[in-house]
């Protein structure tokens, strides 16, 4: 056993398109461009742990060799400073000419679906102004927000939710290479858990079995673990009247998990529609209905600490009504 | 805190010899109000007190009237300007003996405030008065050089009163600190001190401030709170008037003359508001208030629509102010900021959570959104595991993890898997440098890029631009 580890999902990632075993037929049109060394521009839609960035890592694998990092530059769109910062590192990536033997670059563009209209205007014009040189693979989980013109300069790639099959059949693989003690039950558990999303099922199981056996009972508690419990406390104390305990809660949640304002918005969210929070379910759409606001005051800038104090304000007084 | 008393008031010398410092005066003023109070009328029937603010001028007076049995009545003379006022007030208290006591003083300050012009036949007025007057009159002015006191002053005993020593300054604070059993420290005694510019009831106004407030007057506290004296206004009272306001404009007022800037205001507004406001409906609206200022505030920074800054003021000001419908106000004290305490942790968190993401997302490949929303958390699961720490010593060394961020993941736990770590370390240090060689390559990628949080506006520096103009 080796002492450094690795969190499995990368571990156990496929590095070549030969080991994908599912997505099949995603993977069989991905194989003919590697056989041609010839491809258009592409769109991998789906949702999130379907595979699509392994799909590309391992497609490049395939194209270059070991080595194929250096043909490829990974861009995220929620992470770069907008299209402008991307344009200029695309701008310098394309100049460089690529060496014998090498068709064309790649530019692997995560998240493009989180790109405004005007900056996937941009990018469109930036996909066939380097088209010589380049191919773009952009990744999205939602192909809808993919603008019209993008969408018919890219072959498209559907990505489906991993089958129960695939995704237990994995983790049982996994499990046994690890010497990882396991109850069947575990593992479909861990699928309904995950959707159909294999580095969500991966991490529980992983998680778990940093606890010992990997047991339903285990998988339950990973999952609760993974959410912070401060967010179902911090909306219970407000619900009560307590605002000062409830925004304590809520300072302790940024400070302890260093979420930002939007972090704890989403897990607020996440938390509204569980049914262990006890409330009307009228409260739960108005609770939507105001976060919503919240959070595009968030969007727009504006102080999170003040923003979430007005929340819990506002579910003080919410809870104050129910009584 | 308005229902408690002021400690200037608290703390008004009583006796002559509780006024700090002024011998002279003193001795001056002791010698013209005996011979009154012998029954003799003076040469001179007034005396004109002039010094700087809050250096004991008024004090003294009504010190020196207890010791002699004296009657004041005090008059300010912005109050009573015009010649009709004037006569109505001081002219008749000048003509008559008191009923109860020894004798009357009359005590008229701020005579330097008359203006010559404005309150015309109000100086000439109060010269016929003295000439006559069958009680003392006293007047004190900070400038009794001007022009138009020159009559005044030709009838008047001049009395000076000096700027307080700052030792003078430091005992009397100290003194009001063990009296209210208040932990001071020496160092923001001294910065109270150099900032009142030897003016004593600014002074104690300045350490009721923080004392009262925090419960204690340390030098971090006082720099926050005390800033240089003008026209501005402290936090404190900042809060008073935006708290206590009856009418909108005084409680936009209190936000455009405050010497806090914006931002800042806006996180002591946020912490004072839950002290202030208990019924949940005000709370609510005061928040709410609060919370739509600092979107006009962002929206302005971000389209440079500095008209904008206007709203931000009413719902900072007002907004607040009169959210309170339904409820009372608490007595409770203003809160601290304990977000300005929490910011500098918070930026550090949040900074060690991206350096975290940025490293992970390398190799993981997924966005560092990804990895901070379903990647970190698992880990945290896997770090915060108190019975086991094998697993995240393992993977602190495959990732190369560094303390702070072994800190955030684990919590708690943190030293649970940094000594697991050095037990794998020294148990077989070869095999842990042959492991973490086998990973892949990081990529060198540009410095620093920052997360979507990071890249707002967000830090008071650039404000300051739209604000004081």
């Amino acid at each position: 056993m080796s002492l450094a580890e690795l969190l499995w999902v990368e571990k156990y990632r496929p590095r070549s398109l030969d080991e994908i075993v599912n997505q099949r037929e995603v993977v069989e049109r991905l194989k003919v461009f590697v056989k041609e060394r010839s491809m258009p521009h592409l769109l991998f839609a789906g949702p999130p742990g379907t595979g699509k960035t392994t799909a590309a890592h391992a497609l490049a694998h395939d194209l270059y060799g070991e080595n194929y990092r250096q043909y490829v530059l990974e861009l995220n769109a929620s992470d770069e400073r907008g299209i402008n910062v991307i344009r200029e590192k695309v701008k310098e990536f394309a100049r460089s000419r690529a060496p014998e033997g090498i068709p064309f670059k790649i530019v692997l563009l995560d998240e493009a679906d989180n790109m405004t209209g005007d900056a996937q205007q941009a990018l469109r014009r930036l996909m066939e102004l380097y088209t010589a040189s380049t191919r773009f693979i952009l990744l999205a989980n939602y192909p809808s927000k993919i603008i019209d013109p993008i969408q018919s300069r890219c072959a498209f790639f559907r990505f489906t939710p991993l089958s129960r099959d695939d995704v237990v059949g994995r983790l049982r693989y996994i499990a046994e290479r690890e010497a990882v003690e396991y109850d069947d039950e575990a593992l479909d558990t861990i699928y309904e858990i995950s959707e159909g999303d294999m580095r969500k099922a991966i991490n529980i199981l992983q998680a778990a079995a940093a606890m010992g056996r990997v047991t339903v009972e285990a998988v339950f508690k990973v999952v609760g673990m993974a959410r912070p419990r401060e967010v179902r406390e911090m909306i219970k104390l407000a619900l009560s009247g307590d605002f000062t305990k409830a925004r304590e809660v809520m300072r302790k949640l940024m400070l302890e998990y260093g979420l930002s304002g939007e972090d704890v918005v989403r897990q607020i969210h996440r938390e509204i529609f569980s049914s262990e929070l006890n409330i009307p379910e009228e409260l739960r759409v108005m609770i939507a209905d105001y976060l919503g606001e919240i959070h595009f005051r968030l969007v727009e800038g504006s102080d999170d600490d003040i923003q979430l104090s007005a929340l819990i304000a506002w579910l003080a007084l919410m809870g104050k009504r129910l009584k | 805190m308005s229902g408690r008393l002021p400690w200037v008031v608290k703390y008004r010398p009583r006796r002559v010899d509780e006024v700090v410092g002024q011998d002279e005066a003193k001795r001056v003023l002791r010698e013209w109000l005996g011979q009154w109070a012998k029954g003799r009328i003076p040469e001179k029937r007034a005396a004109l007190l002039y010094g700087p603010p809050g250096v004991g001028k008024t004090s003294l007076v009504e010190a020196l009237a207890r010791e002699l049995d004296f009657d004041v009545l005090e008059l300010n003379a912005s109050d009573y300007r015009r010649k009709a006022d004037i006569e109505r007030t001081v002219g008749v208290a000048a003509g008559k003996k008191p009923l109860f006591k020894r004798g009357l003083i009359i005590l008229m300050d701020e005579v330097d405030g008359i203006d010559p012009k404005a309150d015309e036949g109000g100086l000439e007025a109060l010269l016929g008065i003295v000439k006559k007057t069958i009680n003392p009159i006293v007047f004190t002015a900070n400038d009794p050089w001007k022009e138009q006191l020159r009559p005044l002053r030709d009838l008047c005993l001049m009395v000076e009163f000096k700027e307080l020593s700052e030792g003078a300054l430091m005992a009397l604070l100290k003194r009001i600190c063990d009296s209210e059993r208040i932990y001071c420290d020496e160092g923001a005694l001294r910065y109270i001190v150099e900032k009142s510019m030897g003016d004593a009831r600014a002074a104690i106004n300045d350490l009721q401030a923080v004392a009262e407030g925090y419960g204690k007057v340390t030098l971090d506290l006082v720099r926050a709170i005390v800033k240089g004296r003008d026209k501005t206004l402290n936090i404190w009272r900042t809060l008073n008037n935006i708290f206590y306001a009856r009418q909108a404009w005084m409680a936009k007022k209190a936000v455009t003359q405050s010497e806090e800037d914006y931002e800042s205001l806006i996180t002591w507004l946020s912490d004072s508001i839950p002290k202030k406001y208990e019924d949940p409906l005000d709370l609510y609206r005061a928040y709410e208030a609060l919370a739509r200022a600092t979107l006009q505030l962002s929206r302005g920074k971000t389209t440079g629509e500095w008209s904008l800054l206007s709203y931000v003021f009413d719902l900072m000001g007002p907004g607040v102010a009169f959210a309170r419908i339904s409820g009372g106000i608490s007595r409770e004290k203003y809160g601290f900021p304990e977000k300005v305490r929490l910011a500098v942790q918070l930026k550090s968190v949040r900074e060690v959570r991206e350096k975290l993401a940025e490293q992970l997302s390398r190799s993981i490949l997924a966005s560092k959104s990804t990895i901070k929303n379903e990647v970190i958390p698992y880990m945290m699961v896997i770090f915060r595991n108190e019975s086991n720490p094998l697993m995240a010593a393992r993977l602190a060394l495959g990732y190369r993890l560094d303390k702070e961020m072994i800190k955030f993941l684990a919590g708690p736990n943190a030293d649970n898997v940094i000594k697991a770590i050095e037990k794998i370390k020294r148990a077989k240090p070869e095999e842990v440098k042959v492991e973490v060689e086998r990973q892949p390559k990081a990529q060198p990628k540009p410095p620093a890029k920052e997360g979507r949080e990071e890249r707002r506006p967000r830090t008071t520096g650039g404000l300051d631009r739209f604000i004081k103009k």
